[in-house]
């Protein structure tokens, strides 16, 4: 597990110290390739022996920790072989000199050990530190085009993402008050949560009720739930591909990861209600506004941030309808949200590069123009919005029984409305842009990159096969991290 | 010393210290210099250290005095020289100019006050140190997110985050009595450090690029 944080690290730190792209590239490459097995490896461990700990006790990993680290080394291997076709394009067309890419091979790799920190660390506070610390080494990420429109988004990234941050800290703060209260002064434990999940239930529920909802501001503004979703769509149109496709599919689920673990605690100690109603409310507020973004929307890649703040509303959603059915839909909506969202990032940002433009209006038919990725980004976008037989239907109609079943009739009702409108709306934007008659300006068509192919139908694979059969160890590690969920009584 | 002395000594002492942050939190809200403001920040960082030094004093919990350390060396040296640094570089202009002007600017921070009071109140009798702290701290956080939306200039806005944090870190001394997990403490004052250095890049950057540092012209992005 140690392995984990240290090895892309060390690459970053590698990658400050040489000079050529080329050892950037493999160095980075590298480092992502090992961490895949690293993490399954994690994840077989927990299902052997169950929660597994490091460094004395300092990490520790349960299922709910393991599926996250799957899926965050997962994408982040997607994203590096991704990220070095796409940077070559954007040399070969001049849009940035060499030098400036030390910066994205230095700190991606330093963005994604604090990813790799959040699921791993017991103690909530370290947890906060890392995930702070994946705003700080992203924020250079996302104004790497040095444009004005990119300080404009790293600005409102960093500084709302900081308010929301410093919330969450207060709750955490809180949690460990309410500790204290139960632990005595001089605990050594109360902010690890092999701890805290056993007195969760003798917690102070006043301190526990106040913690909750700052945290759930908090991580909630990292999640990018309404109405601290306003940093979200400028922060994923204005990085490269592979950093919004980082922030998109791996980073979102360290932020629900927190939230998941402080509803645990909130449920344990304050019963299902309060916990509930909050997140459902969060949850389907944020689906229901992205729904007119969605609709009205005429840039391509504002939209994959609406789709995001829509998709983590989901998740959220299915944890407050609770019971051991939202649990579960909680965590399939992880696997397959991680599983499908990468491709529809990437094959935007091959559109964006070819036709040199961000907006739907002057893209069209893409299939035609460029086969691959116009097919790839219709299959992505299918599995995205939920069609079946691809997974996201699975999840999301389990997340729908789920309000059924904790009796929120209404809220199921909006629920469904906000992902149908999402649906339709996506399927026309869509349909032109790949379906569409080829505008006679459309640039000339070119043979696509090898490694952008590569990426693209990696993650392909992978999202179809998950819709048709999920692996049986996968699906155990899925089911016991809906145990640790929804155990709650 | 009779313990039981000793320890409604430091509960005073830190009621006293926590009532100053409030006072320069106020003082902040209306200082119309940029220098002055951050000065002030050191000031109020200063009285945060003092708390922790007090509590770790009369508690005996020694590795409270390693908070208070890098809070002194942190907050009250370094990043108030480090900002200083970059406004006498930048020749940014001395002036702020909030959105709410002063006499609303209070009301409104009395409100505050006043809310967390009442945010605190079941909180007040399991308080562990001092009377009111937490409620001083909670009005910290409050008036600190109301001073970020209140002022334009960018710089203000990082000291705004600043007090933000340092109203969590007494909160923190305030219900726990021994602080959090040092490597929590060391972790946080590290975000804290890379965050203003960070935020110091973007400040300079975007002086460059827009010719200004007025945060109201970041208005490209829309939809």
């Amino acid at each position: 597990m140690t392995l984990l944080l240290l090895l892309p690290l060390l690459a970053g730190l590698l990658c400050l110290a040489t000079r050529s792209r080329a050892t950037w590239e493999w160095l980075n490459l590298a480092a992502f390739f090992l961490l895949v097995p690293l993490a399954f490896k994690v994840g077989a461990e927990v299902l052997q022996h169950g929660p597994v700990t490091a460094l004395g006790g300092f990490l520790r990993a349960d299922a709910l920790s393991a599926l996250v680290l799957i899926l965050i080394s997962c994408v982040t291997l997607a994203c590096s072989i991704y990220a070095i076709g796409y940077f070559r394009r954007d040399l070969a067309d001049g849009r940035i000199v060499e030098a400036q890419l030390r910066r994205y091979y230095v700190l991606t790799p330093l963005f994604v050990s604090a990813m790799l920190l959040v699921p791993l660390a017991d103690n909530l506070g370290v947890m906060w530190v890392a995930i702070e610390s994946t705003t700080l080494a992203s924020v250079l990420l996302v104004t790497f085009y040095n444009r004005k429109t990119s300080f404009e988004a790293g600005w409102k990234y960093i500084i709302i993402g900081s308010v929301g941050i410093s919330l969450a800290l207060f709750g955490t703060v809180f949690t460990y008050y309410a500790a204290v209260g139960v632990l005595g002064a001089n605990t050594h434990g109360g902010m690890n949560w092999s701890v805290l999940a056993d007195v969760a239930t003798r917690l102070d529920p006043k301190a526990m009720r106040l913690a909750f909802i700052l945290v759930l501001l908090g991580y909630g503004t990292k999640a990018g739930l309404v109405p601290m979703h306003t940093w979200k769509p400028d922060a994923y149109a204005e990085a490269p591909v592979p950093t919004a496709a980082l922030l998109g599919a791996g980073f979102i689920n360290c932020a629900v990861y927190g939230i998941a673990r402080f509803d645990i605690l909130a449920v344990k100690c304050l019963g299902p209600q309060f916990p509930g109603g909050l997140l459902a409310g969060f949850g389907v507020l944020s689906i229901l506004v992205a729904a007119p973004f969605i609709l009205a929307q005429r840039n391509f890649r504002r939209i994959l941030a609406y789709s995001s703040i829509d998709h983590a509303g989901i998740m959220v959603a299915a944890l407050g309808f609770g019971g051991k059915l939202g649990a579960l839909g909680a965590a399939l909506h992880m696997l397959f949200h991680a599983a499908a969202k990468p491709l529809m990032f990437f094959c935007a940002g091959n559109i964006q590069q070819h036709y040199g433009t961000p907006y739907f209006w002057k893209v069209r038919g893409t299939i035609r123009t460029m086969p691959w990725t116009g097919g790839l980004f219709l299959l992505a976008t299918l599995a995205v919005i939920g069609t079946p037989p691809f997974g996201l239907f699975q999840s999301e109609f389990i997340t729908l029984s789920s309000a059924l079943v904790a009796d929120r009739g209404w809220v199921a009702f909006l629920f469904l409305t906000g992902v149908v409108t999402i649906f339709a709306g996506f399927l026309v934007h869509l349909a032109k842009l790949s379906l569409g008659t080829p505008r006679t300006d459309a640039p000339a068509r070119v043979a696509e990159c090898p490694w952008k192919l590569t990426a693209m139908s990696l993650v392909a694979v992978a999202t179809v096969a998950l819709g048709a059969w999920l692996p049986g160890p996968l699906y155990q590690l899925v089911q016991q991290t809906a145990v640790i969920i929804g155990s709650a009584p | 010393m009779n313990p039981a002395i000793s320890t409604d000594i430091a509960a005073q002492l830190i009621a006293l210290l926590a009532v100053l942050m409030l006072v320069v939190q106020l003082l902040l809200v209306v200082q119309r210099m940029l220098l002055t403001s951050i000065r002030l920040f050191a000031v109020q960082s200063m009285f945060l250290a003092g708390i922790a030094a007090v509590v770790a004093f009369f508690h005996g919990a020694m590795h409270v005095y390693i908070v208070a350390g890098l809070t002194f060396i942190g907050k009250v040296m370094f990043l108030p020289w480090l900002l200083d640094r970059q406004v006498r570089r930048m020749r940014i202009g001395q002036e702020i100019e909030p959105l709410v002007n002063f006499p609303t600017s209070m009301l409104t921070c009395g409100g505050l006050t006043l809310l967390g009071y009442i945010v605190a109140r079941p909180f007040t009798s399991l308080e562990r140190l001092g009377n009111n702290t937490l409620a001083v701290a909670i009005t910290l956080v409050l008036t600190g997110i109301f001073l970020m939306f209140n002022r334009r200039k960018a710089i203000t806005q990082v000291l705004a985050l600043l007090t933000v944090e340092n109203g969590v870190m007494l909160a923190a001394v305030a219900l726990t009595t021994y602080g959090m997990p040092l490597v929590v403490e060391l972790g946080i004052f590290f975000d804290v450090l890379v965050a203003v250095m960070v935020l110091a890049i973007l400040v300079y950057r975007i002086r460059e690029s827009f010719d200004s540092m007025d945060v109201g012209k970041l208005t490209q992005l829309k939809g």
